[in-house]
């Protein structure tokens, strides 16, 4: 046989076996891999190389070493799993690098970083200041993950004791102009929904790129014509402003009737838009 | 504008408040979302059929501007 024939042959072969393969071995990121992982996919890549260009001229031999290979490391896996002795032994433990706002200095000399490495990296996570950092640790991947200090970190809703709504995820349910039936069906709407709202706004489907609706039911499209300005749904707001219109309404009356009877219920009705308005703003707002 | 007029304002843009706070009690995806809203479509019912009986009231004391 022409050595070119067998070079072909083994080179279609192999593809699809190191596809199948390398999908065998799971899909972790190759750039989160610890340093073990990369050597293995080294050795992986490279043995299947020297078969398909019949440099291990026995196919045998080069189908055992590559199966070795891979069912070694998912062994070691299954195995890290159930024993956290062999998860430890494998992947190595996490190192901590910034601890109370100090630098480990044995730690650092263990994982071979200099000062200016770890400033590097502390900068990389928008750590520009040692002293905003409370906590750094080196992930047995070799990524170094920061706490910052209490008072340097982004502020969040629970910092401000605000309640905000909820936001289930949006869903798509036009692209390119055609209306996805699936994911229209999660949200328990139809298209005849759909073309009611787009009406409202006054484009027809085929002139939508994409099409989202968010968690409360409200539709947001990106237009193919982008000189075409769409209204922005305001709906909410204009629900609080009036309830607030109302609320300070019946303040008014309350305060102009003479009917004493008719006075106490308008303030009471007041205090109960009031807290209707304070429980719903914010889902209304925000 | 007579203060039964007045009211009437309150009154219909309270219920067009309301429609609309039902919608999302309908279309919210989230459950406590949901609730909230139902929750305050009661409340502002209590309040609208306040102001249906003090109109009421109104008109029995004003009859020359029923209807406006």
């Amino acid at each position: 046989m022409n050595e070119w024939i067998v070079i072909l042959l083994r080179s279609i072969a192999l593809f699809f076996l190191a596809l199948i393969l390398i999908r065998i071995m799971g899909k972790r990121q190759p750039a989160r891999m610890n340093p073990f992982s990369f050597v293995n996919y080294a050795v992986i890549a490279i043995i299947t190389a020297l078969i398909s260009l019949n440099v291990i001229k026995n196919l045998v031999l080069g189908l055992i070493a590559l199966g070795i290979w891979v069912v070694l490391p998912i062994a070691v896996d299954f195995l890290a799993i159930k024993s956290k002795w062999v998860h430890d032994w494998v992947n190595g433990k996490a190192t901590i690098l910034v601890k109370d706002g100090k630098v480990m200095e044995e730690n650092l000399i263990q994982v071979r970083y200099t000062g200016e490495e770890l400033l590097r990296e502390l900068r990389s996570k928008n750590a520009f200041n040692l002293a905003d950092v409370e906590f750094a640790v080196m992930e047995t991947t070799g990524d170094i993950n920061v706490l910052l200090k209490s008072d340097k970190k982004p502020i969040t809703p629970f910092d401000l004791g605000r309640k905000v709504a909820p936001q289930p995820e949006s869903q798509t349910v036009i692209l390119d102009g055609n209306m996805l039936n699936e994911p229209l069906s999660n949200l328990g709407l139809n298209q005849e929904w759909l073309n009611d709202q787009l009406e409202r706004i006054g484009v027809s489907a085929a002139n939508v790129f994409m099409g989202q609706v968010d968690g409360s039911g409200e539709l947001y499209v990106d237009l193919f014509d982008d000189a075409m300005q769409v209204p922005k749904p305001k709906v909410k707001e204009l629900v609080y402003a009036n309830l607030e219109k109302a609320r300070a309404d019946l303040m008014s009356f309350a305060l102009e009737t003479k009917d004493n009877q008719a006075k106490d219920m308008y303030s009471k009705d007041a205090e109960k838009l009031k807290q209707v308005i304070e429980k719903l703003e914010p889902y209304l707002l925000r | 504008m007579t203060v039964g007029s007045k009211v009437k304002q309150t009154l219909s843009s309270l219920k067009s408040a309301k429609s609309t706070i039902e919608i999302y009690a309908t279309q919210s995806q989230n459950e406590e979302a949901a609730h909230a809203f139902r929750e305050a479509t009661g409340m502002v019912k209590g309040v609208i059929n306040d102001l249906e009986k003090r109109i009421q009231t109104l008109e029995f004391e004003e009859p020359q501007y029923k209807g406006l």
